[in-house]
């Protein structure tokens, strides 16, 4: 066993570990509610329950699975719903680029692990934990501490969403928690002018192609927002 | 079935781009405009998400006194974000807004 691996595996580590899902405990407090309301807008959407709950461990990306429920609902077809979410998720590939040096060397099946937890929060966590460490080892289970937290919550929060909302009554209209959920999320960072047009060409794209078939509505109103976004002078964020 | 296949594959390619660059050897560097295209999928997608949502829901409602206390929720949503700074309150507002509108308009 190489020396990464052994430092991977030792509990000696413990430290690392602990400090990562430390480090972690900040984000679960805006990720949870949104795996929450993820499961009950599953359990409220027109698929089997256990189908909304796999969303979690399959694509593991709350915007995407978000997207994906909310279209398998209404009726999209399928190949439009992979590739919206897909372009929702082309981020990781930025994320995977940019952790990958840290990774390098370490065994194959460490490298597959970590990277099927490589999301938003994980990603924040883990790079800051390699800033902090000169020990590659220590960084890996800062990583590794924090990401299997942040796993193990999302989880959790998304069962006992479907849960919760296959029990409560359709009178709640719980549906539109997500919808709301989300305008909170937007107008929350409407900081700067690039975002604001991102936001407010993709909304009203998507509102004017609800009549486009398919449903390709959304992935046409998210690159209308990406290409808007873009034009702004100099792209300030 | 076709749900499961659905998640499986976007699952599928999710993990696929996590695992992109790491299996490449070389080092690449990426597109600048993938770059800072990705700062804004976000909010493009969570706007494009709720938009069609609230659209689709208000279309539902049939006419526009039927649907008004779903858009009076939106607004109350805005406003009360606008207010605190914080996402999370949009649906602590929102929520009732909708239910109460919707007991007044049903009654």
């Amino acid at each position: 066993m190489s020396a990464t691996t052994t430092g991977l595996v030792r509990t000696a580590g413990g430290g690392e570990l602990a400090a990562g899902a430390r480090a972690m405990i900040p984000w679960l407090a805006g990720v949870v509610p949104f795996g929450l309301v993820i499961g009950v807008s599953a359990a409220r959407a027109d698929i089997p329950a256990l189908a909304g709950w796999l969303t979690g461990p399959a694509i593991y990306a709350g915007s995407a699975q978000v997207a994906t429920i909310e279209m398998l609902h209404a009726g999209a077809a399928p190949a439009v719903i992979v590739a919206t979410a897909l372009i929702i998720n082309l981020r990781l590939v930025l994320y995977s680029g940019a952790i990958a040096n840290q990774w390098r060397g370490t065994p194959r099946w460490w490298r597959a692990t970590a990277a099927y937890l490589l999301v938003d929060p994980s990603f924040v966590v883990g790079m800051d934990g390699y800033e902090r460490h000169s020990d590659r080892a220590a960084g890996h289970r800062h990583y590794l501490g924090g990401a299997v937290l942040l796993w193990v919550a999302w989880m959790i929060a998304i069962g006992v969403g479907v849960t919760l909302g296959a029990q409560l009554p359709a009178m709640l209209r719980l549906e539109l928690i997500i919808p709301l959920y989300l305008v909170g999320e937007v107008v929350s960072k409407l900081g700067d002018r690039a975002t604001r047009r991102a936001a407010v060409t993709a909304a009203v794209t998507a509102v004017v192609a609800l009549a486009v078939p398919l449903h390709l509505g959304v992935l046409i109103a998210i690159i209308s927002g990406l290409g808007a976004a873009l034009t702004v002078k100099g792209g300030s964020r | 079935m076709t749900a499961w296949v659905v998640i499986l594959l976007a699952g599928l390619g999710s993990y696929l781009f996590r695992i992109s660059m790491i299996v490449v050897t070389e080092r690449v560097s990426l597109p600048a405009k993938l770059e800072q295209a990705s700062g804004f999928v976000a909010p493009a997608a969570f706007a494009a998400l709720a938009a069609t949502g609230i659209a689709v829901a208000s279309k539902q409602s049939g006419d526009f006194v039927q649907a008004a206390p779903l858009l009076a929720a939106v607004a109350a949503a805005i406003l009360a974000v606008r207010l605190t700074g914080r996402s999370y309150v949009a649906v602590l507002a929102g929520m009732p807004t909708l239910w109460l509108l919707t007991l007044v308009v049903g009654a």
